[in-house]
């Protein structure tokens, strides 16, 4: 029989050997009385000789080796008996538990997707980023052709949101520029069909005409994963590619957190964006590829720098800008080229998300301590109430090490179901994050798949967290002597258990305060950044992005004008005007500026932020003009102007009072224009939330003839309410002006909560850690107060019938609470003040360690211990002297 | 609740057996009790002390766990059979593999016994 059937068939197997035992009893006694003996001696005789039948079972149970593992059965099933008699301890250690692992488990499985994952590719401890973001494409052909001197392969890319409708509202999809080297050197392997390789890399499109290759997600998505896909056009921008392939579901792309619908050849680029008088192919100062290279086998990425910088000489004569000034272009690729690990892959994702996810992370620990701490304290308290069993089952001959097993076991019975709650709330709280993370442009795509990290992770987590506080009480019965088993053992031990658990609970107080002050400074950053006053007004305000993809340059000016007027006309539109830069889009125009006879400037000091508007677009976003007037259209062919905000005034003059001055701008290379400054408008946030509010320089979008892009911003101020419909009216009188234009509807509310997404989605799960702490706090203060008091009960009985009053009786139990409470913010508002810093990149307009904040969580601790402590409190002033000394 | 510490009933205490059996002995002495023929634990316990003249007398404690570590092993197999009494009894026969550790026990122990007989005979003489 195996060691599980043993184990399994105990039952069995003891009656069998019962009855095996007592045949040989009787056969004994029988012998005995054959021998002579009387029925009642033999009997006799035949039960000394045997040794005591329990003793023999005793031994054989032994021998068959399962006796460890009823044992731990039992313990388990007497764990959770007792604890069902306690369900109050039950559930909070489990829920603190559940909550501290499942926390640590979404945030763990977060920082590893986004920071710590490498890309599913062939070997990719082999890949190597090419620093600085982005590179021309003379550059990187310069460099594809020079790489096999220094790596294994070369591949580039670069990310664009394109356009797969046919005119009319856009259908945005996510793209990915790639080089013909990009699959083959990660060593991705298609799904279905082929994916790009070099031969489709050429100018124009290779042999099968220009192609793309799908991600598995957008298959699944647009084609309901047909085979039959492969072959088919899809129009990008309205030119057709031919699909030829799925790219594999894991792969989501070179970008962690960003993923990708359609990926096509570099080579392709001027068939999508015609327009500029320059292919994007030929700019030599158009940077928009990103460079990996793979390392061979047995090379350092150090030889492999050294090797690069050696060719940059010649990669930098090659693909000198022909249009540069020769100031400029002495900076022009001469910083020492840098390679550095690109295991994990490119993130902009990991810029944006490492600070918040690492804080989270932090704050999660936090959580876990605190959980770890409560539920340490009340198996404490449930360890000093069972002492007197305790020893009595000493008193009996239980070993030490059997009671410290049980009391283990019984903490696996909290641990476990603490597990499954918390990776229940792992699964769901990574998916919640990430979709708190998602904006409304762009969701966040994130493999989170349950692997076998993750799961070591919890396990280990529950794993330490049961030993943590297992061992406390464990620790505690080392102590318990049988001879305590006589009574008094509980008085004579009560003051060790405070000594226990008041550091315990001054360590939870601390822990707690440092939450609360993380949670306040997050939650008071977004409340400013939610509440700023951006100098216009997002509510109501409706954006439409509109590519001109074949308006002839002259022709924009007019038609800005045109859309403005027209979108102006549609029911429920109370303003409606055109820029080229939307606010908030993150899109950025700068330029020199020069004030005649004004000082020299040098640097970003002469910079300015531009915009070409058309007439009515400060009242389109509720922006005030403070002086002067707005453009209109007498402006159209009138003399250059130009409307500057008040932060421009004072930048460049020193003062608001800029009517009238006169400005020059560089319009292009050798270029400029001399404008006169005809109104000021307050200042308004431009690139985002958090951003100061630039000097701004706004010109009428009429007198900008042959400087225009091919994309526009058209602006919407509604009534109240008055989106709907908006869509399908604003897209017909567009398609009235030009039926080739497409449109991508926004708000501008949608815009700014996009920007506020982090930081929200940090400072709501702060705070709700942060007040988590506060009840698990609040709980362990509680239950120490409620222990010291029935301690002391005899004491303050006592007191009471010498002449103590009420009050004194309480004074002395909130003595303790205040004392505790004390330290343990003091001790909270230290390690606070050393940790905070580690916020800073997140906070805004906010110091660290902004006093204001610590004092007030102090205080909100504060007032819980005062209140954990005031019901203990009161029960202590009511104690019946007479009643206690009648105990006595 | 297991709160009793078991007083063992430890196998291989000097009074078991009048005269020390080395480990393992018993193990020996039970198998080839068996060869023959099926026994019941009693029986065996009579046997051994008959074929021993007395000198082997296995307690309960002892006998008992020896044959269920014997089974275990797969050295035994166990089946309640009807005995020469009329009452059934559980009877213990030698298997295969039994059958194969008998043997190699038992040279072994020839071998060990008669190694130990040259180191303990006087040198040179006869006892």
């Amino acid at each position: 029989m195996t060691w599980f059937g043993r184990f399994r068939r105990r039952a069995a197997l003891d009656r069998d050997l019962d009855r095996e035992l007592q045949d040989h009893l009787e056969r004994r006694t029988q012998a005995l009385i054959a021998a002579g003996r009387t029925p009642a001696q033999a009997r006799r005789q035949a039960m000394i000789e045997s040794g005591g039948a329990e003793q023999v079972k005793e031994a054989v149970r032994d021998v068959r080796g399962t006796r460890w593992a009823h044992d731990f059965v039992q313990d388990v099933r007497y764990g959770a008996r007792s604890l069902r008699k306690s369900p109050g301890l039950l559930v909070a250690a489990v829920l603190s538990m559940g909550l501290g692992i499942g926390a640590n488990t979404a945030i763990f499985s977060l920082v590893d997707a986004v920071l710590l994952r490498a890309l599913p590719v062939r070997a990719p401890q082999e890949l190597v980023v090419l620093e600085n973001d982005s590179f021309t494409n003379p550059i990187w052909e310069e460099m594809r052709r020079l790489a096999p001197a220094f790596s294994s392969g070369a591949l580039a890319w670069s990310e664009e949101r394109l356009d797969l409708s046919n005119g009319g509202e856009t259908d945005p999809a996510s793209g990915l520029w790639v080089s013909g080297s990009f699959f083959e050197t990660l060593g991705v392997q298609p799904a279905l069909g082929r994916l790009i390789d070099p031969a489709d890399d050429r100018r124009g499109g290779g042999p099968d005409g220009p192609t793309v290759a799908i991600s598995h997600a957008f298959w699944q998505r647009r084609f309901g994963g047909d085979p039959a896909v492969i072959g088919r056009t899809l129009a990008i921008s309205g030119v057709p590619f031919t699909i030829v392939g799925v790219v594999p579901a894991r792969f989501l792309g070179p970008s962690v957190g960003r993923s990708f619908d359609v990926a096509i050849p570099i080579g392709t680029v001027d068939l999508v964006k015609p327009g500029g008088p320059q292919s994007q192919l030929d700019g030599r100062s158009t940077w928009w590829l990103s460079v990996m290279f793979r390392l061979r086998t047995d090379q350092s990425i150090d030889a492999a720098t050294a090797a690069l910088r050696g060719v940059q000489p010649q990669i930098r004569e090659a693909t000198l800008p022909t249009d540069w000034r020769a100031e400029m272009l002495t900076r022009y690729l001469n910083e020492p080229l840098e390679l550095s690990p690109a295991a994990t892959g490119m993130s902009e994702a990991r810029r944006h998300y490492r600070e918040p996810l690492l804080a989270l992370m932090g704050i999660v620990g936090l959580v876990l301590l605190v959980a770890c701490a409560n539920v340490a304290n009340l198996l404490l308290a449930r360890a000093a109430a069972r002492q007197h069993e305790l020893s009595a089952r000493l008193a009996l001959g239980a070993s030490h090490g059997r009671l410290i097993r049980q009391l283990i076991a019984e903490s696996l019975v909290l641990a476990l179901p603490g597990a499954v709650v918390g990776l229940t709330l792992a699964l769901w709280g990574s998916r919640f994050l990430v979709a708190q993370l998602a904006t409304s442009e762009s969701a966040v795509a994130l493999a989170l798949p349950l692997d076998w990290r993750l799961l070591g992770f919890l396990t280990g987590l529950s794993i330490a967290t049961a030993l943590a506080f297992g061992l406390a009480p464990a620790w505690r019965t080392r102590r318990v002597d049988a001879s305590d088993a006589v009574g008094h053992a509980t008085h004579s031990r009560v003051t060790r258990r405070g000594a226990v658990s008041g550091p315990l609970v001054v360590g939870q107080v601390a822990l707690s305060l440092v939450l609360v002050v993380v949670a306040a400074l997050l939650g008071r950053t977004f409340s400013a950044l939610a509440t700023r006053d951006l100098g216009f007004d997002p509510d109501d305000l409706h954006t439409v992005g509109i590519e001109l993809r074949r308006t002839a340059m002259e022709a924009r000016p007019e038609l800005a004008t045109r859309l403005g007027e027209a979108a102006a006309r549609v029911p429920g539109v109370r303003h409606a005007a055109v820029s080229v830069v939307e606010p908030m889009s993150g899109m950025g125009w700068n330029g020199p500026i020069t004030v005649p006879g004004g000082p020299e400037r040098s640097g970003r000091d002469r910079m300015s932020m531009f915009n070409a508007i058309t007439p009515g677009w400060f009242a389109t976003y509720g922006t005030r003009i403070v002086a002067g007037r707005d453009f209109d259209r007498r402006d159209d062919r009138g003399a250059p102007v130009a409307i500057v905000n008040e932060a421009f005034a004072r930048h460049f003059f020193g003062t608001p009072a800029a009517v009238g001055r006169r400005v020059v701008m560089e319009t292009g290379p050798g270029e400029s224009a001399e404008l006169e400054i005809v109104g000021v408008a307050t200042a308004a946030a431009y690139r985002g939330v958090r951003s100061d509010f630039p000097p701004t320089l706004y010109r009428p979008a009429a007198q900008m003839t042959g400087q225009l892009p091919p994309f526009l911003s058209l602006a919407l101020r509604t009534t109240p309410g008055g989106a709907s419909g908006l869509h399908a009216a604003v897209t017909r009188v567009v398609r009235d002006v030009d039926p080739t234009l497409t449109l991508t509807f926004r708000t501008m509310a949608g815009r700014v909560r996009d920007q506020l997404t982090e930081i929200r989605a940090v400072a709501l799960l702060s705070s709700f850690f942060g007040v988590l702490a506060l009840v698990l706090a609040g709980i362990g203060l509680y239950g120490v107060t409620s222990y010291g008091v029935a301690e002391r009960r005899r004491e303050i009985g006592i007191r009471l019938s010498l002449g103590a009053g009420r009050g004194q009786a309480q004074r002395l139990v909130l003595r303790r609470v205040a004392l505790l409470v004390g330290i343990g913010s003091a001790l909270g508002v230290a390690v606070s003040a050393s940790l905070t810093p580690l916020l800073q990149s997140l906070l805004y307009q906010l110091e660290p360690r902004d006093p204001l904040t610590m004092g007030g969580s102090a205080a909100v601790l504060g007032a819980i211990g005062l209140l954990a402590g005031w019901l203990p409190a009161r029960r202590a002033s009511r104690i019946d002297p007479a009643q206690v000394l009648r105990e006595g | 609740m297991p709160i009793l510490r078991r007083a063992r009933a430890r196998g291989a205490d000097a009074d078991d057996v009048r005269s020390d059996l080395p480990q393992g002995t018993l193990d020996l002495l039970i198998l080839k009790v068996l060869a023959p023929e099926p026994l019941h634990g009693y029986a065996i316990a009579q046997r051994l002390q008959q074929v021993s003249r007395d000198v082997v007398q296995v307690q309960q404690g002892t006998l008992y766990p020896a044959l269920h570590r014997l089974e275990q092993r797969g050295y035994l197999s166990a089946a309640w059979k009807a005995s020469d009494t009329g009452r059934d009894a559980k009877f213990y026969k030698l298997t295969k593999q039994g059958q194969a550790q008998l043997e190699s026990g038992t040279a072994s122990w020839e071998r060990l016994a008669a190694a130990i007989g040259l180191i303990l005979r006087p040198e040179g003489g006869r006892p």
